[in-house]
């Protein structure tokens, strides 16, 4: 017998969403539904109920100003090609654009790819790198948290379960950032190193993403003035990369340091 | 009117139907090698057990090691336990989950060398050659081992060739199995009526499924009936018997038509390439005359045999390359390992035998301080040379390819970066095409022809030829789907032979139905052939499939990642006939080349496959094109019609090898991954 | 669950489960049997549907999610739209089973982008891929398509 089809929730405001994400702890968040999409077809995930947030207005907004504000349902293709994203925040409108096909950044979501914590995306080190926060929501309150302690390990987050992240915002002003994304095998591949770099008022971040269940971010690393090389190896040196069919620890490693090297080259 | 293929319109084996069809779904072993204990099917669905096909026949194009479903002994992660049959997809998704059974672990072999060597692990204790007509040349299994065939070349005198060289290069390469990934999955449905049975497959192999399922269900050909829809692709996957058997028997046991469609992530279960090693020793004089070869090539063949004897073979007599080299000794084995099976992929052996062959040509020149093309030029087989099965070289333009690749990308400027290759490949040898021609009674005509299509546009050239000799428009030429209760005997659609030799019918068929009243032509075509395999003298090809490529690459030597900047084939036609088809299936070879160079494997973690599925298993993209991708297709007035649809990737993966060895980095495995690379 | 779809400008309802994708319901109670499933995974473009133009996996996106938006499909385009018209003149494909997601992802590159360079077409059909490889051919056809008149195809 086949099980039973699950429920489809449609809530039309953001008040309604949460308290069902309160109240239906079996119930899937569906933002743009890729990642979802994937493990519903491939028979990894059969939820009792959908809680799709497609249905309410407001959530897809794109804001500059002194902050960038992104709305959880703003479509990567949204940011990707945003005059507003790409004035103030050019190298995130490049981090979204070197997502996958242009068939997922039709579909996918801000908010979707940090809750996901897919390990291998490109977004979440960008972001990290930026010093972004997302704001974060429950019926119990709101609350903001750095992007590096949103996401925590493989697929895993920091959300409780009934929370929704409503909102990113990624601090304005003059910086200059870059992401370089390594593949190892076909230009379609998922990355075996991403890395993003960002100098803010003398400051350096460095995110290196698709190594480790979370994007590896050392601020003590990340000293100004610092030699390229020297935080490359540093960095390499600091994590303990996955081993996977892009490539094994040891090559992660040798990877790690000519990407970041390579990334404060450009920003110099 | 547009082309079908644009509109939406075309329709190809997955989308056939039948009134009141089930769906089906495979159950699999998880283990790479065990004895089964008990398999029981849930209950309320029709289902498949191994008791249930016990007493029927073993089947298998050239050894007999196959039954419909394994039955007491699974040999490899994949090998099929058990099937059901459901109203539905989903039904029968979540009816295969609750298949319940029990195995005993036995020790397996996973690596082809290794099974070869005396004392492993047998996978089948005993090798029953095949008595079918896909069994066209003597098999050589090797009692009590893995070996299921041997063939051999002997030529010369090997040790007194070695003892004249100069310069000796011994080296090992490896190439890795590689999966077809056809954008169509295998599709089937079966369907009984009374004894007889009928089957709408996906196929390149009609005849030769027909004869398999004859033999498995006891019953004479006549009775079962081959349709064959057009594929999505195909490289070689849909060929032989998959999982035909299966849906019949469903089929029979629910007295119901069954339709199988595999998933996606079967279909690495189903059949791949083969994996290959292959140790090579080369002599040459100081002027670059090659004197010896020496060549041992282990093809692993996965669990069952499928072709992998055919391949194995091919694969030895294409490992001399197209030169004259006086003392040649070659022994290719096609070894049994509890992994999936591996049997025809594009290239048919010829890849593997071309990356060592031309490498090694490389290692030689380097030491011989020769450039590598002038190495290749001096030895090249030209016409009238005899080639090491004793068969004399006719129509052969290796040394024009070589010299046409050379050019396109700027050789005699620079060779940095820049690597080169020729190839010789041969096609099935002996085989029979035959192909009838009706009149309608509007004018048209119908050819009654077993070529099937994949979209290598056998069809379209076919019809273009008959239109050609029939003297009409080619809109009036009807080429139904091949049906064997209709079309005449044709070998198969493989090896690049169908233009070729269902050209030569056409023409036969032709003359026929003009001198005999313009309502019904027939002709055949007969090629005999064939090698002895034991020394290798024969015929090996009627005529011979010659390629050249050439590549420039930029190496990233801190990442070892490769670019290809430039790559271009120079490929003998003999005569084009559909050049859009050519071309395409020339830039096709090319691409699937450079994944097979790149970074397409099969990885494999104690027998299981472990990236099943088209992001783990990365296949070229437009983005991985290189900057320039070109090709030439050389003709000769009056010459044959020479196949394309295999020639000009076996060229690509060892030219792009040649070119990063000029940088310095000397590769000696397949695939050139940067992981691999920084290792070299 | 019911669904109100627009399905190459039809107005339809169909009858789902919400856990169905759009690829299944457009192939199984629409007979659109031009949307493919090859990897079901969004990798491989074969399920390419238009969603108020722009392409998505059908595989991918859940049957509700297309509620109130315009789908569009190879049969939706009729029989000579400009960009089919330019991959059966340039014989931009092979075996054809690709060919569908390469003709809606052209025709929405082209609307997007009228006269993209060689570069941005394969960038942006990177993510349709084709086994058969036939990318030299399709990226004549896009090239050629975007040589006739911009306006003959957006629509």
């Amino acid at each position: 017998m086949p099980c039973e089809a699950p429920d489809w929730l449609a809530p039309e405001t953001l008040e309604e969403a949460l308290a069902l994400r309160a109240e239906r702890e079996d119930a899937t968040v569906v933002a743009g539904g890729t990642f979802v999409g994937i493990l519903v077809n491939q028979r990894l995930l059969a939820p009792t109920a959908f809680l799709s947030l497609g249905g309410i207005p407001g959530l897809n907004g794109i804001e500059g100003g002194e902050e960038l504000r992104l709305g959880p349902m703003a479509t990567h293709r949204a940011v990707e090609l945003s005059p507003v994203v790409r004035e103030g925040w050019p190298a995130l409108a490049d981090t979204f654009a070197v997502v996958a096909s242009p068939r997922v950044r039709n579909q996918a979501t801000v908010g979707g790819v940090l809750a996901d914590a897919d390990y291998a995306s490109d977004p979440p080190a960008m972001l990290v790198a930026l010093g972004a926060r997302a704001v974060v929501r429950s019926v119990r309150g709101e609350r903001e948290v750095p992007v590096e302690d949103l996401i925590v390990g493989y697929y895993e987050t920091s959300l409780a379960p009934d929370e929704l992240i409503v909102e990113v915002r990624v601090p304005g002003g003059r910086h200059r950032a870059i992401y370089r994304k390594f593949r190892s095998r076909s230009h379609e591949d998922r990355p075996c190193v991403g890395v993003a770099a960002c100098r803010r008022d003398g400051g350096l971040r460095v995110a290196v993403g698709a190594v480790a269940g979370r994007p590896q971010y050392f601020p003590e690393l990340c000293r100004t003035g610092s030699d390229p090389t020297e935080v490359g190896t540093a960095y390499a040196e600091a994590i303990d990369p996955i081993a996977d069919l892009g490539g094994s620890s040891e090559y992660r490693r040798r990877v790690i340091a000519v990407e970041v090297r390579r990334a404060l080259e450009e920003l110099e | 009117m547009t082309d079908p293929r644009v509109t939406g319109a075309a329709r190809y084996a997955e989308d056939f139907e039948l009134p009141g069809m089930l769906h089906a779904r495979i159950a699999r072993s998880p283990y790479p090698h065990a004895r089964v204990l008990r398999v029981e099917a849930p209950p309320g669905c029709i289902a498949l057990t191994p008791d249930d096909v016990r007493d029927l026949g073993r089947y298998g194009c050239q050894i007999q090691d196959s039954t419909v479903l394994a039955v007491d002994r699974v040999r490899f992660v994949g090998d099929p336990v058990a099937a059901v049959a459901a109203e539905t997809e989903r039904e029968a998704e979540e009816a295969v989950v609750l298949v319940d059974a029990d195995y005993e672990e036995l020790p397996a072999v996973l690596d082809a060398v290794e099974a070869a060597q005396p004392g492993a692990p047998l996978v089948h204790s005993e090798h029953e050659v095949s008595g079918g007509r896909a069994a066209y040349f003597a098999l050589r299994p090797q009692p009590g081992t893995n070996v299921c065939h041997r063939f051999s070349i002997r030529h010369g005198d090997l040790d007194s060739g070695f003892a004249e060289a100069d310069v000796v290069v011994e080296e090992t390469f490896r190439t890795a199995a590689a999966h077809h990934a056809h954008m169509e999955p295998h599709a089937c449905v079966a369907r009984w009526q009374g004894d007889a049975l009928e089957v709408w497959t996906g196929t390149q192999t009609p005849f030769n499924l027909r004869e398999d399922l004859a033999r498995v269900f006891s019953l004479p050909e006549e009775q079962i009936r081959v349709v064959c829809p057009p594929m999505g692709g195909s490289f070689g996957a849909k060929t032989f018997l998959r999982s035909e058997a299966i849906a019949a028997a469903l089929a029979r046991k629910a007295g119901r038509p069954v339709k199988l469609v595999l998933p996606r992530s079967e279909e690495w279960v189903t059949l791949n390439r083969h994996a290959a090693t292959i140790e090579l020793r080369l002599g040459a004089r100081a002027d670059g005359r090659l004197v010896a070869k020496e060549v041992s090539c282990y093809a692993d063949t996965g669990a069952y045999a499928d072709c992998g004897p055919g391949v194995a073979q091919k694969m030895g007599f294409a490992a001399p390359g197209p030169y004259r080299i006086p003392n040649v000794r070659v022994d290719s084995y096609c070894v049994y390992t509890n992994l999936p099976p591996n049997g025809a992929f594009r290239g048919y052996g010829q890849m593997q035998t071309a990356w060592a062959s031309e490498r090694a040509m490389d290692l030689l020149a380097e030491q011989l301080g020769l450039d590598p093309l002038e190495l290749r030029l001096r030895n090249v087989l030209r016409d009238g040379d005899r080639y090491c099965t004793g068969e004399t070289m006719h129509d052969v333009h290796f040394a024009e390819c070589l010299e046409a690749a050379a050019e396109a990308i700027g050789w005699h400027h620079d060779r940095r970066g820049k690597g080169l290759s020729v190839i010789l490949k041969g096609m099935q040898t002996p085989s029979r095409a035959a192909v009838a021609i009706e009149a309608e009674d509007d004018g048209a005509y119908v050819l009654r022809c077993a070529t099937t299509e994949m979209g290598q546009g056998a069809r379209g050239a076919l019809t273009l030829l008959a239109a050609e000799l029939l003297d009409v428009e080619p809109a009036r030429i009807r080429f139904p789907d091949p049906d064997t209760a209709v079309v005449p005997y044709d070998t198969r659609t493989t090896s690049s032979r169908s233009t070729y030799m269902m050209g030569r019918a056409l023409e036969v068929a032709a003359v026929d139905l003009k001198g005999s009243g313009g309502r019904r032509g027939y002709g055949e075509i007969v090629d005999e052939g064939g090698l002895d395999p034991d020394t290798g003298q024969g015929v090996a090809s009627t005529h011979w499939h010659q390629g050249a490529a050439a590549a420039e690459v930029r190496l990233d030597g801190e990442t070892g990642k490769l670019d290809v900047v430039r790559l271009h084939a120079s490929i003998y036609a003999g005569r084009v006939v559909d050049r859009p088809a050519a071309e395409l299936q020339t830039e096709g070879s090319m691409i699937m080349g450079l994944g097979t160079a790149l970074y397409e494997e099969v990885v494999y973690r104690d027998g299981q496959v472990a990236n099943p599925n088209l992001s783990d298993y990365p296949i070229p993209s437009f983005a991985d094109l290189p900057e320039r991708l070109t090709c030439d297709l050389i003709e000769r007035e009056g010459a044959e019609i020479h196949g394309l649809g295999e020639t000009a990737l076996p060229p690509v993966p060892p030219a792009i090898g040649n070119a990063l060895a000029s940088l310095g980095v000397s590769p000696t495995d397949l695939p050139m991954t940067p992981e691999s690379v920084v290792s070299t | 669950m019911k669904l109100a779809l627009r399905v190459n400008g039809e107005a339809l309802e169909v009858e789902a489960r919400a856990d169905e994708s759009v690829l299944d319901v457009l192939r199984r109670e629409l007979g659109l049997l031009s949307v493919r499933e090859t990897c079901g995974i969004g990798v491989c473009g074969a399920c390419t549907v238009l969603v108020d133009g722009a392409p998505m996996s059908g595989c991918l996106l859940l049957a509700p999610l297309a509620m109130g938006k315009e789908l569009t499909t190879v049969e939706g385009l009729g029989d000579d739209h400009p960009v089919q018209r330019a991959f059966a003149e340039a014989r931009g494909f092979q075996c054809g089973y690709c060919t569908p997601g390469m003709v809606l992802t052209a025709a929405s590159l082209l609307a997007e982008q009228p006269r993209p360079s060689e570069k941005e077409v394969r960038i942006a059909m990177a993510g349709n891929l084709c086994r058969c490889g036939s990318y030299v051919k399709i990226i004549d056809a896009v090239l050629g398509a975007a040589d006739q008149k911009e306006d003959a195809w957006t629509s």
